[in-house]
């Protein structure tokens, strides 16, 4: 049995970290790239979203390095992503691989349910070792986000621009090669430490972009064009809804215990939308109404014929909690030029827009200290 | 003279437009690109050229367009801004109370809104160039008439036909449908017109709160047949600036102006000198990963002055940014 799964940005460290630890045999799928996009494409229905069409290609590159049982994330009541492992797996055998998907699903027994499955697949291992494998790899996720956290803040106001990138790349392969949990930590103090001496500009003062959306394409650059970096290099300062390492916190710890994360969210949207509607809908509009003081604007990041996030796309627009909203459309002919002509215009009207908002309130004091 | 120079290298034409220091238009050009970006922005420096007086002094410079980080390489631009500020700047120059700025033009159609002064939300075609002007020059084409002729031609319409706008391809065949079915070329044109606009309004302006004083500029604002459908459909009042077709140019030099008068530092114009250089492009993949990007070149006597192009920075190199 030789194990392989689609990517979604670095996630696949944590995963490398738990199945060397347990000895299971596996393999690792070129990271996204074009000829991963073109399989997808060919092989995938049409009317697919985009992270059909690149998981499937990861797939199937996987199934070409001798992978014959592939992990899917799948779940009940979320999208149609629900069945997408079924789906790829009747695409695979027509493709003549003889590989089994086992789904990945978190939404019904969430932490035993993963526990469990790992069990199996490694052949029985003792809790003990399952255990500890398990948290080696969420103190990976953990280092990876906290260190990506910062990068955010600094992309914008480095002096020499690139700096944040290149040393975010290398803490990935650092954490990446760390065979115990201490180097991990050491690491991560270490990359923080360095981004924290990176030259920066003190006077500048970034614009703060919100981007929020479906999960994928949030989470996996190659699909939304590194959205992030092209930000960072117009000099905005962009923080993310989403970071894995909190969502599994929540989805496999906190949420059993009764803690939901979401509820937040979805108490923010209700003035504008009242139940659940597939996908993370709810949670963009929840997001947009809740973070709307402290972002200049938001950028909604959404798959191309994502039914859940056209209703949200919908609603964003005229919720009384005003702030600009830019959706991006993602598929694979999503064009780079189109895309960074409408994210610097939208940095434009954020900037002409606070500064107008600034000039107001200084005639407003003026005024004030006239009478 | 001290004056400032806006270039607009769109996919279709390349517009130049200099104004002085009191931002008064002193000259411009209009021309086709014809896939020829370098040429065009030589061609057209040396055009304005001719329409300025001899002592002019070039204090900025700006590009914008689809070709606007090319253009920006070439002159040395002070400021490379993207085409939809630039046409927002523009038109609210000259009209400060607009609160909705409409602009096709060649390939690409915009819908920009504007409250008090300042731009609040826009739209750009993402799926479809219907409407735009190179589908207009095409039908003229196919019923043998210049885009002047489509325009007069269209106005003289009594009952115009109904054609289907959803998708360009699907106009087109609906159009010689109509032709075949005998119906009068006025009316035909005219329902293009109606249809395109339909078009233009549900894509582009889907979900935009459109409100008068409606601006409409870029190169389709000629279309008399368009002008006439978007009132009709809008039921609103219509203004077509003048110079409408260089507003995006004259955005950039506007906004140059601006940029110049906060900075210590002189313009980067290499001159119109640079009409006459010969500059060479070419384009080679990197095979420094799967992706295997195409990167494109620039480069004067076989030294190379930008690569661009990538997914990552590899290649990535640029004066201007």
């Amino acid at each position: 049995m030789r194990i392989g799964m689609p990517h979604m940005g670095n996630l696949y460290i944590p995963f490398k970290a738990l199945f060397q630890r347990l000895n299971i045999d596996f393999v690792i799928p070129p990271v996204n790239n074009q000829r991963t996009l073109s399989l997808g494409v060919r092989y995938s229905p049409e009317g697919m979203c985009i992270p059909f069409k690149l998981t499937m290609g990861n797939l199937i590159e996987a199934a070409e390095l001798g992978a014959d049982t592939l992990l899917m994330p799948a779940g009940s009541g979320i999208c149609r992503l629900g069945y997408y492992a079924k789906t790829q797996e009747q695409i695979l055998q027509d493709l003549g691989y003889n590989a089994q998907i086992l789904c990945l699903g978190v939404s019904q027994r969430k932490l035993f349910g993963l526990l469990e499955m790992i069990k199996r697949l490694s052949n029985n291992a003792p809790w003990s070792k399952i255990i500890s494998a398990f948290r080696f790899g969420l103190a990976k996720l953990n280092a990876m986000d906290r260190i990506e956290r910062v990068v955010q803040k600094v992309r914008p106001v480095e002096r020499i621009k690139g700096t944040a990138n290149k040393l975010f790349a290398q803490a990935i392969k650092a954490i990446d090669q760390a065979d115990d949990y201490n180097t991990v930590k050491r690491v991560q103090i270490d990359y923080l430490d360095q981004l924290n001496q990176v030259t920066k500009d003190s006077k500048a003062q970034p614009l703060v972009v919100g981007i929020t959306g479906e999960f994928y394409v949030l989470l996996e650059p190659f699909s939304n064009l590194d959205i992030e970096k092209e930000l960072g290099k117009l000099g905005v300062e962009v923080r993310r809804t989403t970071f894995i390492s909190e969502w599994t916190k929540f989805s496999l710890f906190l949420n059993p215990l009764g803690m939901n994360e979401k509820d937040r969210i979805h108490k923010a949207a209700l003035p504008y939308l009242k139940r659940d509607i597939g996908g993370d809908g709810w949670e963009s509009v929840g997001e947009k109404v809740l973070h709307a003081k402290e972002y200049d604007g938001l950028i909604h990041l959404a798959p191309f014929t994502c039914m859940p996030e056209i209703v949200a796309q919908n609603i964003m627009p005229s919720t009384k909690e005003n702030i600009p909203v830019l959706t991006i459309l993602c598929d694979e002919q999503l064009g780079k030029p189109g895309m960074l002509t409408r994210l610097e215009a939208f940095v434009d009207l954020l900037e002409h827009r606070r500064r107008a908002t600034s000039n107001r309130l200084r005639r407003v004091h003026g005024s004030l200290s006239g009478h | 003279m001290e004056a400032y120079l806006g270039i607009d290298v769109g996919s279709v034409t390349t517009k130049l437009a200099v104004l002085n220091e009191g931002d008064e238009l002193v000259a411009h050009i209009y021309l086709p690109t014809q896939g020829k970006p370098i040429e065009m922005t030589q061609q057209g420096l040396r055009h304005v050229k001719q329409q300025l007086p001899q002592d002019v002094d070039i204090c900025g410079v700006a590009t914008t367009g689809s070709a606007r980080y090319l253009a920006g390489v070439i002159v040395g631009a002070d400021l490379v801004k993207n085409e939809i500020t630039s046409h927002a700047v523009g038109a609210l120059h000259y009209f400060p109370q607009g609160q909705t700025i409409i602009e096709i033009g060649g390939q690409d159609s915009k819908i920009i809104i504007i409250r008090d002064g300042i731009v609040t939300d826009f739209g750009m075609n993402t799926v479809c160039a219907a409407g735009t002007g190179s589908f207009l020059d095409h039908q003229a084409l196919r019923l043998n008439m210049s885009i002047e002729q489509f325009s007069q031609r269209s106005l003289d319409s009594t009952t115009p036909v109904r054609i289907a706008g959803r998708c360009t391809v699907f106009a087109e065949s609906d159009m010689i449908h109509k032709q075949q079915m005998g119906h009068r070329t006025e009316d035909i044109l005219y329902g293009l017109c109606q249809a395109l606009v339909r078009n233009y309004l549900n894509n582009v302006g889907l979900g935009k709160d459109i409100q008068p004083p409606i601006i409409f500029q870029g190169g389709v604002a000629f279309n008399q047949g368009i002008v006439k459908a978007l009132q009709e459909e809008l039921g609103a009042e219509v203004i077509v600036p003048p110079h409408h077709e260089v507003m995006g140019a004259i955005g950039a030099a506007l906004l140059v102006h601006e940029e110049m008068e906060n900075s210590q530092n002189g313009s980067k114009f290499k001159g119109f000198s640079v009409s006459e250089i010969k500059y060479h492009t070419s384009s080679f993949e990197c095979q420094a990963c799967p992706n295997l990007c195409e990167i494109a070149q620039l480069a004067v006597n076989g030294q190379v002055l930008a690569q661009w192009g990538g997914r990552c920075d590899l290649w990535e190199r640029s004066p201007t940014s």
